[in-house]
């Protein structure tokens, strides 16, 4: 069976060397390294599939689950990131891929694509199961289309977790899956432990003068605390530190794999590398071309002032005003650092069982009430649409904008809360979307390639900035109740029941008890007993007392005893 | 260095002479629940994974194992040691393992889609990774775990299967040809009331409990902070951990997996709707994959053989 086994794969392997002759595809491995202010250290991992043909038939590199989900449901471009973490701008800069935390997912299809909504669904039915995801959960309650384009479809859920479950199943969509080159770096502890992290997968298609190219790009963000990832309290990192092993082997279907390392910030905190680098772009990025075993650490000296690093123009805040479980005010700030105006699209997309007061709407620049250069509301309306919000502002110079809105905490359907509803419900990150000069910020991912972004020059550049999530603690009924109703109305039903049948049912009669008081009854109870012993030995079962049932005619009135028998009354008169 | 291909194909189909074995099934599934939700339920997770572990290790491969878990306990914040979960407070085997498929997660793990995974009936557009895609050849492993009551499963505290629904689901899939055996297990308070009520043919039961008594847990890790596993479940676990692929341990050894002395309460079984004798039933049956296959080193004429 083993000599079979053995002969099959030889076979499966020529067979793949035939059918890839005739398909062009390339495939790169990359890792981008950038040590963060503050003791943080940002990997980036990028694995990119390149391949000429759009029919997903036959591949030997792109990973054939994801083509025929593409190729199924007309998708032109798609990027899903699942995340777990809040990527700190203001102090980290921008990230190659900004991703809010938990899922999200957005979609363009071919433009004849007809019903647009049913391909949706089908996509992100196909990628829950792909993925192990929870994808499926979107509807058309928390998703929305482009209002600028028809084939545009963008969800995120920001409940979703990330865990190994869909770690695997990302990284079996890689050529080399885990066994060799830098994917056999991610194991899941390792990543799952850092404090920031993204799987993403985002493809599209590269269209040049009419001819196109398809684009499949891998990548995982990481962040890791480099104090916490060392075990002596210092700021020293590397790769068998945070990856818990080192690199050994090469996937062998790569054209090339690379490691660059950002040293930008080596003029603050000067750091000592251990690897010469091959080559050096730019004057700060160490380019290590890998080919076998490789390690990577750095030293880095303890600063006695922690010196952060330029802070990004743009950056965001966001947060829910108000107290109670009546009303509410949701703040979205934008900072704009920059010495001149920036024109920038804000995207809220407010879930429909937090109903906004579009008259409440309020813009403001430092404190001055503006008026948006354009604005496009769409209402919600319950179990059924978001409440969309797109604003396009030009943020004046070195200014804070502030969006904010007031809004309801609504109750739902006894249904429709979650089995752990007290928990809270958690709230998507708004979009701000704005274009930069490229040289305000250090890095660009626009490329397909990191390498084509090291060197990317040109003048504008397009950031995607994703905004905190937040919960909000709707009204949530109290679940044991019906059962505490239930249990009430019983009671109070047996009570009233129990008199009242007695009462309608029975009639009440007084008879007469035989009743000796005092002493004699001690004697009366002594001579029942001797009886018993001495006297009546055969006989085993005592006398009945009889009991004398009275007529109604043989009772007579007493005052205050009411009716009475009248042996009673002779007695008494006695 | 095509002819060398065709070469190797040929040689590699001269050797593909394989008999099959009169085998009574055709292929293996599992369908694992996990229903509890909230991190005080840690211990429901580690069990459901143990016999996930356990039946992957034995050649059940993912896409046939439907796995349920209705909260995410490796990677909750509340884990000291993220993407792990462990059976045992030692700490030497993480029951999560490095590449698990959770098939249904979450707010996914409700009655209603347990019930229409059984059965079949599903939507459209529903991915083959969370479908039950059984014939009349498959033998069913399904293990649930939770809290329960007399006749009834808790799932995620909101809502609950009794067993007279279970039972009609099972006989659903039998009138429809979707198993050949179930081997039925069942770890939760008073379990064996969730077997009572079946009614269906080829079901082999276990439960970690009968009617009238709790199931306990095993023991609590003080990283952990809470029970960590169930004590019927560690035990199948234990006696799992030791079955190979080729080992020839019979169903009637499992069913006396956890002794009263161990387990406190009292393993409950129903053999009744099971037709074969349960020494000679491989574990392997129900816990694992094996085809039988037999090797034959005589050269066979495959030229009328329709590929």
């Amino acid at each position: 069976m083993v000599l079979v086994y053995k002969m099959s794969t030889k076979s499966l392997w020529l067979l793949f060397i035939f059918i890839g002759s005739s398909y062009s595809e390339t495939y790169s491995e990359e890792l981008f390294i950038k040590p963060l202010a503050t003791g943080y250290v940002y990997s980036f991992f990028q694995f990119t599939v390149i391949r000429e043909d759009d029919s997903f038939k036959h591949s030997t590199l792109f990973p054939h689950s994801l083509g025929d989900i593409i190729d199924r449901f007309h998708v032109a471009e798609l990027n899903v990131d699942l995340t777990s973490g809040l990527w700190k701008h203001k102090s980290w800069g921008y990230p190659a891929v900004d991703a809010p935390s938990g899922a999200e997912i957005s979609a363009r299809f071919h433009n004849d694509t007809q019903d647009v909504d049913k391909h949706w669904y089908g996509l992100t039915n196909a990628l829950s199961g792909l993925l192990c995801t929870s994808l499926n959960f979107i509807n058309s309650a928390n998703s929305y289309e482009s209002s600028a384009d028809r084939v545009y479809r963008y969800s995120n859920l920001p409940r979703e977790n990330v865990c190994t479950e869909n770690l695997t199943p990302w990284k079996k969509l890689l050529p080399c899956d885990s066994t060799r080159g830098l994917s056999s770096l991610l194991n899941s502890g390792r990543v799952h432990n850092a404090n920031y992290h993204s799987l993403g997968i985002h493809f599209r298609p590269l269209c040049n003068a009419g001819k196109c190219k398809y684009e499949l790009r891998q990548t995982v963000s990481l962040v890791y605390d480099s104090i916490f990832i060392s075990f002596n309290n210092n700021y020293d990192w590397s790769l068998r530190k945070m990856f818990g092993t080192g690199l050994f082997k090469t996937c062998p279907l790569a054209d090339y794999s690379k490691i660059y390392l950002d040293t930008s910030s080596n003029s603050s905190v000067p750091y000592l590398i251990s690897q010469e680098p091959d080559y050096v772009l730019k004057n700060n990025i160490a380019v290590y071309n890998l080919n076998g075993i490789f390690h990577l650490s750095a030293i880095v000296p303890r600063p006695k002032i922690v010196v952060s690093e330029l802070r990004p123009l743009l950056y965001t805040d966001r947060f829910i005003t108000g107290f109670g479980q009546e009303y509410g005010g949701l703040v979205t700030r934008i900072y704009n650092d920059h010495k001149s105006p920036i024109i920038a699209t804000v995207i809220e997309n407010i879930p429909w069982f937090l109903p906004i007061y579009y008259h409440t709407l309020k813009v403001t620049s430092n404190g001055i009430r503006i008026i948006p250069k354009a604005l496009i509301y769409k209402p919600g309306k319950g179990r059924v649409r978001i409440y969309y919000l797109e604003i396009v502002l030009e943020l004046a110079p070195r200014s804070v904008t502030e969006i904010s809105v007031q809004f309801d905490y609504v109750f739902l359907k006894w249904q429709e809360y979650p089995p752990d509803a007290n928990h809270g419900f958690y709230i998507g990150s708004a979009i701000v979307k704005a274009t930069i000069p490229r040289n305000a910020t250090s890095l660009t991912f626009d490329k397909s390639l990191i390498i084509d972004n090291l060197n990317s020059t040109g003048d504008d550049y397009l950031i995607c900035l994703k905004t905190e999530n937040f919960i909000i603690t709707l009204p949530t009924p109290d679940f044991s109740m019906p059962y505490n109703v239930i249990c009430l109305a019983c009671t109070v039903v047996a009570l009233a029941f129990g008199p009242i049948h007695n009462i309608t049912t029975k009639r009440l009669k007084l008879t007469t008890a035989k009743y000796v008081p005092g002493l004699a009854s001690v004697a009366q109870k002594l001579y029942v007993l001797m009886e018993t012993i001495f006297m009546l030995k055969s006989k085993k079962t005592g006398k009945p007392t009889p009991v004398k049932v009275f007529t109604p005619e043989e009772l007579s009135y007493h005052p205050t005893l009411g009716h009475v028998s009248e042996e009673f009354m002779k007695n008494k008169g006695n | 260095m095509k002819s060398y291909f065709l070469l190797s194909f040929l040689t590699c189909a001269n050797f593909l002479n394989i008999h099959v074995c009169l085998a009574n099934h055709s292929n293996n599934w599992a369908v694992l629940v996990d229903t509890s939700r909230f991190w005080f339920n840690y211990r429901h997770v580690a069990n459901v994974l143990s016999i996930y572990r356990s039946v992957k290790r034995l050649g059940i491969p993912d896409s046939q194992i439907i796995l349920m878990v209705a909260d995410d306990m490796a990677c909750n914040p509340r884990n000291p040691s993220p993407a792990t979960v462990f059976n045992n407070a030692d700490q030497q085997l993480n029951v999560y393992g490095d590449d698990v498929e959770v098939d249904f997660r979450g707010y996914e793990v409700t009655v209603e889609n347990f019930v229409r995974l059984l059965t079949g009936r599903l939507p459209p557009d529903t991915p083959r990774s969370k479908q039950l895609l059984t014939d009349e050849g498959s033998n069913i492993l399904i293990y649930l775990t939770g809290h329960g009551g007399d006749g009834f499963l808790k799932f995620q505290d909101s809502e609950e299967v009794t067993s007279q629904e279970l039972a009609d689901a099972l006989e659903q899939m039998w009138q429809k040809r979707r198993y050949h055996e179930i081997f039925f297990m069942i770890d939760t308070c008073q379990a064996s009331s969730m077997y009572e009520k079946f009614y269906s043919p080829n079901i082999l039961a276990m439960a970690s409990s009968l009617v009238g008594e709790d199931s306990l847990s095993h023991h609590v890790d003080p990283a952990i902070g809470v029970y960590i596993i169930d004590r019927y479940t560690f035990y199948a676990l234990k006696f799992l951990e030791n079955v190979k692929l080729k080992s020839r341990i019979s169903m009637k050894s499992f069913l006396g997996v956890c002794p009263k002395q161990d387990c406190i309460s009292t393993v409950g079984v129903r053999i009744d709707l099971f037709h074969r004798d349960l020494a000679k039933v491989p574990i392997t049956d129900f816990f694992g994959s094996v085809r039988p296959v037999e090797l034959t080193f005589d050269f066979l004429d495959i030229s009328n053989t329709p590929l």
